[in-house]
C-alpha cells in the first residue's frame, strides 16, 4: 500500500479522527479534532474521505512513494516521489485527509490520539520526522458544508459553579477583555486575566465531578483555563462558564497573544 | 430508593446535562449516584450518547439536537425505578505498603505505621468512582479518624500501581500521573488495559478488600 513520510511537522502534531467516544466512565476523555469544522471541511473536499485526519501545526511537509488523494484547505493528487509542502497559517491547527483510512491500530474505537494519557493514534505520540504511515481501506464520501466562522465575542454558558462567583465578578466576566497564552495544547488554552477579574477569589473546596471540552476554570492561581479535547474527564477547580460547542472550534484556532471576550447565553441560543 | 437524595439537574455545555445529588462527598449521595447510572444502563432513554457516574453525579452526553427538557423529565422518572438492590462484584487488592508519605499519614493520624495499614485494611470499602485519568479510582470511604487532607504540594509523576490516601479515601494510579494525594504504597494490580474492551476492571459500587502483601 502506499504509504507517506513525514518530512516536517510542528509541536503537537497528531492523527485524529471524530474522537473516542463512550469512554469517559473509565476516565478516557474523548480527544478528537481541535477544530472539528476545519476538519469536516477538508473532508468534503474529497470524493471519499478516510476519518483519521493528520492535525498539524505550524504547517506540515510530506512526502509520498505512490498516488494520494488528499485535502486541507484545498484539494491535491501527490504522485509518487512527490513533496506536499502546507507553509504555516494563522491558525493553531490544520487537517490533511486523505482518501482512503490510515493503517493504525483503532483502540477503544477510535484512531485519535490522547498525547495526555499516551494512547492511539500513532503509538501514542504526536508525530515527527521519519514516521511512516501506510494507507489502508478506502474511505467513504462525505456530504454536506459546515458553516462559516462567526466573529466577534465567544458564546458561553453558565458553568455548574457559576453560581459560586459574585455577581460582581461575573459581570466582570462577561465585559472583560481576556488574552490567550503561549500555555496551550490539546488539554487546555490558558488565558491571561488582564483586569483581575479573579483576582480576589477565594480557594473553594470542590468536590470532583464531571468536565467537558470548553469548560473555563480558574485555577488556585486565579488564572483561567479553557479545557479542550484531551481534558481530564473529571476535576476539582471551579468553573464558571462552558464555550458552546459551536465556537469552540473558532477558539482553539485563536493564537497566543489573540484578545478574546466571552459572552452570555442561553441554551436556547447555544444550540 | 427510600432516602434518595433529590439530585439538580443541570446542563453542561450545550451537549451534557449533570444530575448532581449533592454538592459535596457523601456517601449517601455517591450511592444514589451509581444507582442512577445502573438504572440508566440498563435501558437508556433517547437522546443519550453517554452516561458516566462520577462522585455524587451522573453525566449525561446528549446527541445533537436531543430535548433537554423532555431528558430530565425522563431522567426524573427513572429515579422511581432506583432500588439499590444489585450485588456488587468483590475484589481483593493486595498493596506493598512502602510508600514514601506512609509515615507522615501516620503521624498525621497519631497512629505508627502499622496501626496505620491495620485500620486502612480493617474493613471493605466501595468504588467510588472512575476519573480524573484513565482506570483512575476513588475507594471508600474509611473510617472517620482517617482523615488526612491533600499533600500541599503536587508531585512529580508517579507510576501505575501506586496506591494514594487523602480525605478519608485510597486511590489508585492506572496510568502515570501527578498527584497531591499522599503516596502510601504500590500494587501489582492494574485497573486499565487500552488494548481490552471495557478498559477497567473496577467499576462503581464494586468491594474492595485491601490487603498488605505478605
Amino acid at each position: 500500500m502506499t504509504s507517506l513520510t513525514i518530512v516536517r511537522c510542528g509541536p503537537l502534531t497528531t492523527l485524529q479522527d471524530a474522537g473516542r467516544f463512550g469512554m469517559l466512565r473509565h476516565g478516557i476523555s474523548a480527544s478528537g479534532p481541535m477544530d472539528r469544522r476545519a476538519y469536516d471541511q477538508a473532508g468534503v473536499l474529497l470524493a471519499r474521505t478516510g476519518e483519521t485526519a493528520i492535525e498539524y501545526t505550524q504547517g506540515l511537509e510530506i512526502e509520498t512513494d505512490g498516488t494520494l488523494e488528499i485535502a486541507w484547505t484545498e484539494a491535491r493528487t501527490l504522485l509518487a516521489g512527490e513533496r506536499l509542502v502546507i507553509p504555516p497559517a494563522a491558525a493553531n491547527y490544520g487537517y490533511l485527509r486523505f482518501s482512503h483510512e490510515l493503517d493504525v491500530p483503532a483502540l477503544l474505537g477510535s484512531r485519535s490520539t490522547n498525547v495526555t494519557v499516551g494512547l492511539g493514534g500513532y503509538k501514542g505520540r504526536a508525530l515527527k520526522a521519519g514516521d511512516r504511515l501506510t494507507l489502508g481501506p478506502p474511505g467513504t464520501a462525505l456530504s454536506g458544508g459546515a458553516s462559516p466562522h462567526k466573529d466577534g465575542p465567544i458564546r458561553v454558558l453558565w458553568g455548574m459553579h457559576a453560581d459560586l462567583f459574585d455577581g460582581a465578578v461575573r459581570r466582570r466576566f462577561a465585559e472583560a477583555p481576556f488574552q490567550v497564552t503561549t500555555s496551550l495544547d490539546r488539554m487546555g488554552v490558558k488565558l491571561a486575566d488582564l483586569l483581575g477579574v479573579f483576582a480576589g477569589l477565594h480557594h473553594l473546596s470542590l468536590v470532583s465531578d464531571a468536565i467537558v471540552p470548553g469548560d473555563i476554570q480558574i485555577l488556585g492561581d486565579h488564572s483561567p483555563i479553557v479545557l479542550m479535547r484531551d481534558h481530564q474527564p473529571t476535576g476539582g477547580y471551579p468553573r464558571i462558564a462552558t464555550v458552546v460547542s459551536a465556537d469552540l472550534d473558532r477558539f482553539a484556532q485563536l493564537r497566543p497573544g489573540a484578545e478574546v471576550r466571552f459572552q452570555p447565553v442561553t441554551l436556547e441560543h447555544a444550540r | 430508593m427510600h432516602g434518595t437524595p433529590t439530585p439538580t439537574l443541570m446542563p453542561l455545555g450545550d451537549s451534557a446535562l449533570l444530575v448532581r445529588f449533592s454538592d459535596t462527598l457523601s456517601d449517601e449521595a455517591n450511592r444514589a449516584a451509581i444507582a442512577l447510572s445502573r438504572v440508566l444502563d440498563a435501558d437508556p432513554p433517547d437522546g443519550i450518547a453517554e452516561i458516566a457516574p462520577g462522585l455524587v453525579s451522573v453525566l449525561l452526553r446528549t446527541v445533537p439536537g436531543a430535548d433537554l427538557a423532555r431528558l430530565r423529565g425522563e431522567v426524573m422518572l427513572r429515579m422511581g425505578e432506583v432500588d439499590g438492590a444489585v450485588a456488587p462484584a468483590n475484589h481483593t487488592i493486595e498493596v506493598s505498603f512502602d510508600g514514601e508519605d506512609l509515615g507522615e499519614v501516620s503521624h498525621m493520624l497519631n497512629v505508627t505505621p502499622d496501626e496505620f495499614i491495620a485500620s486502612h485494611n480493617e474493613i471493605p470499602v466501595r468504588v467510588l468512582a472512575t476519573g480524573f485519568a484513565p482506570g483512575f479510582v476513588y475507594c471508600g470511604f474509611h473510617d472517620r479518624h482517617m482523615v488526612v487532607p491533600r499533600r500541599e504540594h503536587v508531585r512529580p509523576i508517579v507510576v501505575a500501581g501506586t496506591v494514594l490516601f487523602a480525605a478519608g479515601q485510597t486511590a489508585i494510579a492506572a496510568t502515570p500521573i501527578r498527584t497531591g494525594w499522599h503516596v502510601i504504597g504500590r500494587t501489582r494490580f492494574q485497573n486499565f488495559d487500552a488494548a481490552s474492551d471495557p478498559p477497567t476492571i473496577l467499576q462503581p459500587g464494586d468491594v474492595v478488600q485491601f490487603a498488605a502483601v505478605q
